[in-house]
Order: C-alpha cells, then structure tokens, then sequence
C-alpha cells in the first residue's frame, strides 16, 4: 500500500448513516412524525393534543385579547416548553450551541405569538395585515434597519422550522389528493421549470456568462430557489464566485414576488386554490412561497371576496411546489452534472457522474410529509364523515394545523431577520437581466397554466 | 491494483486538505444562503469549497492535486 492511501486509510469518512442526524431535513421528518404519533397516541387515549397546540383566537378589542392571553398563559408558557426541548433535540447537531439557540427562540417565540394575535385581529383583512407579510416585514425591518447581534441568528433556521411545517402539512392533506392531483402538478410544475431554466440559461449564455454560472441561475429561477442553486452550483463545479451570484438574485426577487403574487391574485379574485397553484409554480424558495401561498389563503372568507378555503391555498401550492419541483432537484444535478463534465469542463480530471446524487439531493424532508399524509389519511379513513367532524377534526387535525401554523411563522419570520442585504454579494448586471427573464416568463406561464389552463382543478382541491 | 484502487477511492475530495464543507461556515462563505436555504439541507450533499481551484465541487468528486488532509495538518 502507498503512503498516501495508507493516510487515506486513517482518514475518517462520514458514513452513511450520519444524514440521519446531521441534516435538517431529517430531523424535520422526525421531529414531524413524532408530533404526528403523539397526537395520535392522545387521541386514541381519549386525550387530545390541542391544549399545547394554543393560539390567539379572533379578538376585536384589546380586552379581549388581554382576556385571551390571562386565560391561556400557562399554555403558551407549556408550548414554548414544547418547542424548545423540540428543537434542543437537534440543535446540536446543526451545529448550534444550546445556550445561544434558546434565547434566541424565545425571542422569535413572543414574535411570533405578537404577529399571531395581530392577524387574528377583526380588522387585521381590512389592513393587509396577513401574519405572513407582517413577520417578514417585521423581521427585514428589525435586521436591515435596527440590527441584531450575529448570535442571535442560532434560532433564526428558516429552513428547518419550513420543513417541519411541511411535514406537518402532510398530516392535513389527504393521500388521495396528492394521487390525484401529484400528476398535474408535476406536469404543470415542469413545464414551467424546463421553459424558465431555458430562458435564464440561453439570455445567461447570449449575454456571455459562463455555462456553469447560466446553470446555477437557471436552477434557481426554474426549480427550488436557493436550493436549487446551491445543489447545482456542487453538481457542475462552479467557482465559488457563482452561488452567491444566484442567492442574491433569487432573495431579491423571492422577495419581491412573495408580496407581488397575493396582490395580483388579489385583484384578480382568484379562488385559493388557484393562486396557492400560481405562486407554487412562480416563486422560487419553499419559504417564500407558503408566505405568500399562506398570506393568500388567509384572504378566504374576509370581505376580500376570495372564494375557497385557507388550507386549498397551501395544498396547491404544496402539490405544485413540492412535489412538482423540489422532489426533481436531484434529476436536475444529474443532468446538468453530465452536461457540465461532457461539454463544459472536458479536460478536467474526476469526471464520472454518478447516478447516486439523484439520491443523495433529494429533499428528504418530502419523505416525512408523503408519510404524513398517509398516516393520517389511514386515521381518518376508519371514521364517518360524522365523526370525523365531531371527532377527529377538532382533536387531531386542527391542533396539528395550529402547530403547523406556528413552524410556518417561525420561518417566515427568521427570513426577515436573516435577509441582511448588506451581506449579499452584487449580481451584477448580466446575471440580473438573465435571470429577471426567466422570472417574467416564469410568472406569466405560471398564471396561464395555474388559471386559464388548470384552474378548475386547482379551485376544486379538497383538504381534510 | 489495490494500493491505486485505494488512492483513486480515498483520493476525494471530502478527504484533501484543500477542501472545506462544513455547513456553518459556508452559511458565513455564501451570504444570505440560509435566509432562503440551509447549509444543512440534503440538497446540498456534502459539497464544498476548494480553497486551490476556488470551486465549489461535490465532496465525491477528486483531482490531480489531491493532497490528504492529515498530511497538510502535518507540516
């Protein structure tokens, strides 16, 4: 044996195994499923999970809001208990140090609890107060403009609590709507995702920027946003100027079209479902888009004059998100891997491609929420349409649902607090009118097949 | 065959000293990565930095000028 593979030899290499501990993604599967098994221990013991699943009810003055909040102190005090020995499960093993982390939730806990209330308001509608739209510019507002010190940021994981809120999603929607409308949504989902990319990637390559940088880009604009990018940016080996290129480009607009959407949709009296299905296949982050999916929802039932239900927003735009871009990130890396090494970088040494990374990127977090939906569909299938009113509904579903709701604006506030534009890398003006192109189209094919085209499949999805 | 066959398998990325993947610090590298994503994400793999070539590549992948790690950390 040679000296340099006996020292590759004593060098240590992560098993396999470690992804179960060592990403957010599976701890979000976890964390998710547990919460699902003990409510459901509960309820079959009688009991319910709804007591810690608390959250501010509609109030119209500040007395009865005071009311509220006397009455239920204890629970909340028990829910904030709750979620913090929650994620002190595995904190740790993202890297953060208990003891910056708990603070640091507990803040973002009473903010939550403040947007919370304030959405629950009566006239909360009538002031585009939707929960959503406040934590995020509550949270840009607090880290562009009055600033926060940098270990407060241990709390503030964006993408683990919007996992977890997917995951908990899967529990709310039934597994037979996501047979019935997965198709569509992966139909509709690539279509878009295959015409935006080629926009980003084509305007990118015609305005002279490298085929990896166009690639990374376009990944981001076509697929899963930052994610996308990043997973691509490994999968071609760009240089390392190129992701932050594509973060700052895809913040940028994410940001723009989580506000952008609603209100077009808005205007355009879309029903739920149907804007839930445009801004799954237009905007670019997970996180992002269930603000904007949710903001949206929240409309249902208000004097805006939007038809459908809250939840057909976030389970159209959870089917087309989800399951019609996330899930392919990893064919995405394989492909443009096997571009990138046959026709970008031919001389470079090390150039297999193997299939395995369509594995290894997958967005695993998806496991737990198809587990989910399944597990709770087979829950609910024993019951009547009766009991399952009287019964489940009340008990198990709606408590998961608050519990949801909560990760949900854990994220959507920690987006806010993390998007410091100072940090963000200039795009320059090559990259930013390639990639503002794959968003016109993005958003325009988006709304032809969302609304002209599918609409009435996606106004008619039913939720739990 | 073996000793080639265990230098080509060893010869990776994730094991040269040139290269970094620790998800925290690369949330500090990539500016505004976890405002809309993670350095903890399985999207990511186990893909990082290249100091050398300034790339960022796929902890699977190798090069020419692998160095091992533990032989850099020597001297």
């Amino acid at each position: 044996m040679s000296e340099e593979a006996k020292e590759m030899a004593a060098t240590p290499k992560p098993s396999g195994w470690q992804e179960f501990w060592s990403k957010e993604d599976w701890w979000a599967v976890w964390l998710g499923l547990g919460i699902l098994v003990l409510a459901y221990a509960l309820f079959v013991g009688g009991e319910s999970i709804s007591w810690i699943a608390v959250a501010p009810a509609k109030w119209s003055t500040f007395s009865q809001l005071g009311n509220q909040f006397s009455t239920d102190a204890l629970r909340y005090v028990a829910q904030a208990a709750f979620f913090l020995v929650l994620f002190s499960l595995a904190i740790p093993f993202l890297g953060q140090r208990l003891r910056t982390f708990i603070p640091s939730f507990l803040f973002i806990y009473l903010l939550s609890l403040i947007i919370f209330a304030a959405g629950n308001w009566v006239q909360s509608s009538h002031y585009n107060l939707e929960p959503p739209l406040v934590a995020l510019v509550l949270g840009l507002v607090t880290s562009n403009v009055i600033g926060l010190p940098r270990w407060l940021d241990a709390g503030f994981r964006v993408e683990f609590y919007i996992k977890l809120g997917i995951v908990l999603l899967g529990a709310t929607l039934p597994f037979t709507l996501i047979i019935w409308a997965g198709p569509v949504a992966i139909l509709q989902a690539s279509i878009v995702s295959i015409v935006t990319f080629s926009v980003i990637f084509f305007v990118g390559r015609k305005l002279g920027l490298d085929a990896r940088l166009a690639a990374v880009l376009g990944a981001g604009g076509a697929v899963c946003g930052v994610s996308a990018a990043i997973a691509v940016a490994g999968a071609v080996r760009a240089k390392k100027e190129h992701p932050p290129i594509a973060i700052s480009l895809v913040v940028f607009w994410a940001i723009i079209l989580i506000f952008a959407l609603p209100l077009v949709s808005r205007a355009l009296h879309l029903p739920t479902g149907v804007g839930g299905a445009w801004i799954g296949t237009s905007e670019f982050a997970d996180a992002a888009g269930l603000a904007a999916a949710q903001s949206y929802g929240g409309l249902a039932g208000t004097d805006a004059g939007i038809s459908g239900t809250a939840d057909q927003a976030l389970a159209s735009y959870t089917l087309i998100k989800v399951i019609g871009r996330d899930v392919w990130i990893g064919i995405w890396a394989f492909v443009l891997a096997f571009i990138a090494v046959t026709f970008w970088e031919r001389s470079e040494a090390g150039s297999k491609v193997p299939a395995g990374q369509i594995w290894w990127r997958f967005p695993k977090f998806v496991i737990g929420f198809l587990l989910a939906s399944l597990l709770t569909t087979l829950i609910v299938h024993r019951y009547t349409l009766g009991d399952y009113n009287k019964l489940v509904k009340p008990s198990l579903i709606a408590p998961i649902t608050a519990l949801r709701t909560w990760a949900f604006t854990f994220s959507f506030l920690s987006i806010g607090l993390t998007t410091r534009w100072r940090d963000f890398t200039a795009a320059g003006s090559r990259p930013l009118v390639a990639f503002t192109a794959g968003v016109i189209v993005n958003v325009i094919l988006g709304y032809i097949l969302s609304v002209q085209v599918f609409g009435n499949y996606w106004s008619s999805v039913a939720t739990h | 065959m073996d000793a080639v066959k265990q230098t080509v398998v060893g010869a990776r990325c994730k094991n040269c000293a040139y290269f970094f993947n620790d998800p925290l610090v690369l949330e500090q590298v990539f500016g505004g990565l976890a405002a809309m994503s993670s350095g903890f994400a399985s999207v990511r793999d186990q893909d990082g930095l290249c100091r050398r070539h300034g790339l960022y590549v796929s902890a699977r992948d190798g090069c020419p000028t692998f160095k091992p790690a533990t032989l850099l950390a020597g001297g």
